[in-house]
C-alpha cells in the first residue's frame, strides 16, 4: 500500500474531470491488507491473506442523488469501468425525484493522519502468539494489517487515514468450558508484553477452576466490568443516540430526549476522538467536532445527527455517519478505585462481560442479554465462584440513572474487533460500573 | 479455457491441492421513506479466492485483482501461510475433504437486474408508502426493494469446475405509529428473501400488505401489554424463521461444536454424542438441511469447496441425526454433516454455515390448533432477539400478538416477549401445521465467523403450537 495515496489521488483526479455541468461527485476508500488468523486450541484453524480496497461513488446531478460501489484497482480498466457506471447514472438519475434532503459535497480540507508504524512480519507475531499459548486452550483471531479510509470530492476536499495495527482477540478455557476473555490490541508490537497479557489471563482462569453456582432470577447488586460496559455502548448504537430515529419513533432514549427522564448525575458519556482511534472525517469527508458529550451529569445534550437527517428535520448536524452511531465513545469516570470493587459489591455478581445483546422494549430503553465469560457470585467482599451464564433484562434507566452507584476511577480502551466486509476501526473508552440492582429473568 | 482455469495453470506452484473461486457480484437497492426517494444504490463486486492444501494443511489468499503477477502473490502467500500451519495446524486433512465436481446451478429467477428501473421501482415504493398514510398516528413509512445477481466459479487442481448463478431479491415495508400512548412499528417482508427476481412484485398484494401492516400498528398503540404469564403459545411462520435459526441452526453448527467459533459467536450445548441420541424435540419435529428447495434463499447444487449439496435430515421425529458441517469439520469429528462450507464473498474463508434449513410441516391444519387452546397467545413477525452462547437460554420479541381464548384468537396486545430453553422448548412442540400454513422464506444478515460474515440462509416452516411458555410484555 505504499503508492496507494498516490494512486488514489491521481485516479479521483481523473474521474472528477469526467463530470459536467450540475453534476458533483464524492468518492470515498476503504482499503486494506489484512492477514487474518483464525484459532482453536492455540493452533491454527484458518489463515486468510487479504487485500481489497472499494470506492463508494456519490454522485449529484442538479438536486439528484445515487450512489455506486465499485472495486479499486486504480488501473485503466478499473477507470473505463467508473466511466460507465458515471454514463448509466446520468440515464438513471434523469428519472428520479429531487432529493429535498440533499447533502452537497462541501470543502472541510485536506488532512493527512498517516501511522506509519513497523510491526514484525505476520508469521513472527502469530508464532509468538501460538508459541507463548500452545499450554493453553486458546481460540480466537489474530488479525494485523494496514487500514485505508480516504475521501475526496469535486469541490477539492481530501482526508486521508491510514493506520497499521494488530489484535488478538481471545478466550482461554479450562477443561470445564469455562473462560476468560481478553484482547491484546495496538500498533506496536512487544511480545514481552503479549507474554504478560496471557499471563494474566491464565491466571484469571484459575478462578474458573470452581464449581459454578446457578442464581436463581432475580434482582441483584453487580458490578458490570468494562468490557460488559462497552457492549451497553454498542447497543445504544442501534438507535439509542442517532435523532434520525428519535425523529421517526424508532429511538430509545425518548424520554431523556424530551427532558421526561434522566440517567444519574453520575454518568457522562461523550463521542471523544481524541482516542485517536477513529478518522473524525465521515463518508462524505465532514469533520465531527473533536467532543461532542451526548449525556452530560444524567441530562441529554446531543444525539449523533448526519447532514441528512439535519436538513430533514431542521435540526444542526453533528457530521456524524449516515447510520448515525458513535465511533469513539467515552464514558467519563467515576469515584471507585480497583482494589475497593469487591468490598463495595459486597454481596451480587461480578459481571465481566455481556452477550447478544437486544432491545426488549425501546420505550422503557430495556435491553436484554447474556452474562458471558468470567462472572462469579460474591459475597461480603469475596469472590465465592463462577456463576453459571444468566439473562438479564433491564432498562438502560436503572442501569445508567437510578441504580447507578459508582463508576470505578480507571477506564478501558477498547478496540473494536469488528470485520464484517471490512476490518474496522475506532473503539470505546469507559469504566466498570457498580449498580444496585439488576435484574435477571432466566 | 475459462479465465480462471487458464490462471490456476499459469499459477506454477507447487502444492497437494489448489482452487481458484471468483465472486462477481451486482446489486441495486432502493428505499423510500415517507413518499420520498431516500437512497438509490448500486454496487459491484469482482474477486478471486485462492486455496492452497499442503500437507494437511489449508491456507487462503484473496485480492479483488485477476492480474496474473497478483493472483500469483496470493497464491504465494496463502503457500507461505499453509506451511507455516503445518507447524501449527489443528488438524491434519486427508484430500477426501476436497472431492471433484463439475457442475452448474442457476436459480429460478426470472427477471434479474436486466429489468430493474429505477423511475418505476420508486413509483412502487412511493405507491407503497403512501398506502400506509391511513392516519396522522403513522410517522414512518418505509419501503425497500433489494436485488443481488451472484455468481461464482470453482476450479482445482482436481478438476472441479463448478459455476453457480444465483439471483436473490427481497422487498420489505414498515409502518411505525406513534400517538401519547406510545410507539409501535410493523414490518412485512423482512424475512422474505428468495431466489426470485423482479417477477415477484404484485403490485395489489403489497398494497394490501402496506394497510394491513399501517392499521395493525395503528390498533397496537390502543392495545394493553401482553400479559406475563405461562400460557400456549402459537408462532406464525414468520416468527418460526428465527426461531429454527437460533435454536436449531446455530447450535448444530459443527465448528460450533468443535470449538472454532467459542471466541465470537460461541459453541453449542450439542455434543458430538448427542448425534443419534438426543431427543431435541418433541416427535412432531422434523428438520431437514435442504438446497433443493426451488428458489429458496439458500438452494444451490456444490457448497465453496465443491462438496455437492443434498437433502438430509438433521432431525428425525425429534430425534437429533446429523449436524451442519463440512467435509473438513465431518472428518475432524468423525460424524455426517451437509454440504454447507460457505463464504460471505470472495475475501473470506468459508466456513461451516446453516443452508435452507426447514421445519416440516406436520397434520394439523389452523383452525385445528387455534381450537386447541383453551388460553394462550398467538405471535407474529420477529422484533427482537437474544440468545446464549451455548444456543440454550433465549429471549424473542414479538411485533403483534392476539390473546386466544377457548379456541378463538381475541384481544390485542403490544410488546410480545417470550423466553425459554432451547430443547425444553422444542420438546414441548404440541402440533405442527400442515403444508397450508407453511411458508418459505429467508433471511439475509446471519453474523459468524473470525473474520466475520454475513450470510444468507433459508427457513421454511408452518404455524406451530408450543405449550406451557413464559410470555411477557413491554414496561419497566
Amino acid at each position: 500500500m505504499n503508492n496507494f495515496y498516490t494512486t488514489f489521488e491521481n485516479f479521483s483526479k481523473k474521474v472528477l474531470n469526467e463530470l459536467t455541468g450540475d453534476e458533483s461527485l464524492t468518492l470515498t476508500l476503504s482499503a486494506e491488507n489484512t492477514f487474518f488468523s483464525r484459532i482453536s486450541n492455540a493452533k491454527i484453524r484458518q489463515i486468510t491473506n487479504l487485500h481489497q480496497a472499494f470506492v463508494e461513488y456519490k454522485f449529484i446531478k442538479g438536486n439528484k442523488t445515487l450512489s455506486f460501489n465499485l472495486p479499486f484497482i486504480g488501473n485503466d480498466e478499473n477507470f473505463l469501468m467508473v466511466l460507465e457506471k458515471i454514463k448509466e447514472s446520468r440515464i438513471w438519475i434523469d428519472r428520479l425525484p429531487e432529493d429535498p434532503y440533499l447533502v452537497r459535497p462541501a470543502f472541510f480540507g485536506i488532512t493527512k493522519d498517516i501511522n506509519d508504524n513497523q510491526l514484525p512480519s505476520n508469521d513472527e507475531m502469530l508464532t509468538n502468539v501460538l508459541d507463548f499459548s500452545g499450554h493453553l486452550d486458546l481460540a480466537g483471531a489474530f488479525s494485523s494489517g494496514d487500514i485505508v479510509r480516504a475521501t475526496i470530492n469535486s469541490v477539492g476536499q481530501f482526508h486521508w487515514f491510514k493506520t497499521k495495527n494488530y489484535y488478538l482477540d481471545y478466550s482461554l478455557y479450562n477443561n470445564q468450558q469455562k473462560a476468560v476473555k481478553a484482547l491484546f490490541a495496538g500498533v506496536n508490537w512487544n511480545a514481552e508484553a503479549l507474554k504478560l497479557n496471557l499471563t494474566d489471563s491464565e491466571s484469571k482462569l484459575a478462578l474458573m477452576n470452581r464449581v459454578s453456582k446457578k442464581i436463581e432470577p432475580g434482582q441483584y447488586r453487580a458490578f458490570l466490568a468494562p468490557s460488559a460496559v462497552s457492549e451497553l455502548l454498542g447497543i445504544m448504537n442501534w438507535g439509542g443516540v442517532s435523532m434520525g430515529e428519535h425523529q421517526r419513533g424508532n429511538g430509545s432514549f425518548k424520554d431523556l430526549w424530551e427532558n421526561k427522564k434522566r440517567l444519574s448525575p453520575k454518568f457522562s458519556l461523550a463521542e471523544d476522538f481524541s482516542l485517536g482511534m477513529s478518522p473524525r472525517f465521515n463518508d462524505l469527508g465532514e469533520i465531527a467536532e473533536s467532543l461532542m458529550p451526548v449525556i452530560t451529569k444524567g441530562e441529554f445534550k446531543n444525539f449523533l445527527t448526519s447532514t441528512r437527517t439535519a436538513n430533514e428535520y431542521k435540526v444542526e448536524t453533528k457530521f456524524s455517519l449516515d447510520s448515525e452511531g458513535m465511533r469513539s465513545p467515552v464514558v467519563a469516570t467515576g469515584s471507585l478505585v480497583r482494589e475497593n470493587i469487591l468490598k463495595e459489591l459486597g454481596t451480587g455478581l461480578y459481571i465481566s462481560d455481556l452477550h447478544y445483546l437486544s432491545w426488549s422494549d425501546r420505550e422503557t430503553a430495556r435491553v436484554t442479554g447474556m452474562t458471558r465469560y468470567a462472572c462469579f457470585w460474591v459475597e461480603n467482599g469475596e469472590i465465592v465462584s463462577p456463576i453459571q451464564d444468566l439473562r438479564f433484562d433491564e432498562s438502560l434507566y436503572n442501569i445508567f440513572g437510578s441504580e447507578l452507584i459508582d463508576l470505578t476511577n480507571y477506564a478501558e480502551t477498547i478496540t473494536n474487533t469488528g470485520s464484517y466486509f471490512e476490518r474496522e476501526v475506532g473503539g470505546s473508552k469507559t469504566p466498570g460500573i457498580l449498580i444496585s440492582n439488576f435484574k435477571f429473568t432466566l | 479455457m475459462s479465465t480462471l482455469k487458464k490462471l490456476l495453470s499459469s499459477l506454477n506452484i507447487e502444492a497437494d491441492y489448489i482452487s481458484l473461486r471468483s465472486f462477481h457480484s451486482k446489486t441495486a437497492n432502493i428505499s423510500v421513506r415517507n413518499e420520498i426517494l431516500e437512497g438509490l444504490s448500486s454496487s459491484e463486486d469482482n474477486g478471486l479466492m485462492i486455496e492452497v492444501m499442503i500437507g494437511g494443511q489449508i491456507a487462503y489468499g484473496a485480492t479483488n485483482s485477476f492480474e496474473l503477477s497478483e493472483v500469483k502473490r496470493c497464491a504465494e502467500k496463502a503457500k507461505q501461510s499453509a506451511l507455516l500451519a503445518k507447524k501449527f495446524g489443528l488438524f491434519n486433512f486427508s484430500q477426501n475433504i476436497r472431492p471433484r465436481a463439475i457442475g452448474e446451478y442457476q436459480s429460478p429467477t426470472k427477471q434479474g437486474l436486466a429489468f430493474f428501473s429505477p423511475a418505476n421501482l420508486t413509483d412502487l415504493l412511493t405507491d407503497i408508502s403512501r398506502a400506509m398514510k391511513i392516519h396522522d398516528h403513522i410517522i414512518s413509512r418505509t419501503a425497500n426493494f433489494s436485488l443481488t445477481e451472484t455468481q461464482t466459479h470453482l476450479v482445482a487442481t482436481n478438476g472441479s469446475d463448478i459455476i453457480q448463478n444465483i439471483t436473490r431479491s427481497s422487498i420489505g415495508m414498515s409502518a411505525t405509529a406513534a400517538s401519547s400512548k406510545g410507539t409501535q412499528k410493523r414490518t412485512f417482508g423482512d424475512e422474505q428473501s428468495t431466489q426470485i427476481g423482479l417477477e415477484r412484485i404484485d403490485i395489489a398484494k403489497l398494497n394490501i400488505a402496506a394497510i394491513k401492516i399501517a392499521s395493525e400498528a395503528l390498533a397496537l398503540l390502543e392495545a394493553e401489554e401482553c400479559p406475563n404469564s405461562t400460557m400456549d403459545l402459537i408462532l406464525a411462520p414468520d416468527q418460526m424463521f428465527l426461531q429454527i435459526h437460533e435454536s436449531i441452526g446455530h447450535p448444530l453448527e459443527l465448528d460450533r461444536i468443535l470449538g472454532d467459533e467459542r471466541n465470537y459467536a460461541g459453541w453449542s450445548f450439542v455434543k458430538p454424542s448427542d448425534f443419534g441420541s438426543l431427543q431435541y424435540g418433541s416427535k412432531l419435529m422434523n428438520v431437514t438441511f435442504d438446497p433443493t428447495v426451488s428458489g429458496q434463499n439458500a438452494s444451490y447444487y456444490a457448497d465453496d469447496t465443491g462438496a455437492i449439496a443434498t437433502r438430509e435430515y438433521l432431525i428425525k421425529d425429534g430425534l437429533l441425526v446429523r449436524g451442519l458441517g463440512s467435509l473438513e469439520s465431518q472428518e475432524r469429528l468423525n460424524l455426517p454433516g451437509v454440504s454447507s462450507q460457505r463464504s460471505a464473498s470472495w475475501n473470506r474463508a468459508p466456513i461451516d454455515r446453516m443452508g435452507n434449513v426447514n421445519l416440516e410441516p406436520g397434520q394439523s391444519s389452523f383452525e385445528e390448533i387455534l381450537g386447541s387452546v383453551e388460553r394462550g397467545v398467538m405471535m407474529q413477525t420477529t422484533r427482537a432477539w437474544s440468545i446464549d452462547d451455548y444456543r440454550n437460554k433465549f429471549q424473542f420479541g414479538c411485533e403483534y400478538a392476539q390473546l386466544i381464548e377457548n379456541g378463538k384468537l381475541t384481544k390485542l396486545v403490544k410488546n410480545p416477549n417470550y423466553r425459554g430453553i432451547t430443547a425444553p422448548f422444542w420438546n414441548q412442540l404440541k402440533m405442527v401445521g400442515d403444508k397450508n400454513s407453511y411458508q418459505v422464506g429467508g433471511l439475509t444478515n446471519c453474523g459468524k465467523g473470525e473474520p466475520n460474515q454475513i450470510m444468507y440462509v433459508g427457513h421454511a416452516s408452518p404455524v406451530c403450537l408450543f405449550s406451557n411458555i413464559e410470555v411477557f410484555g413491554g414496561g419497566k
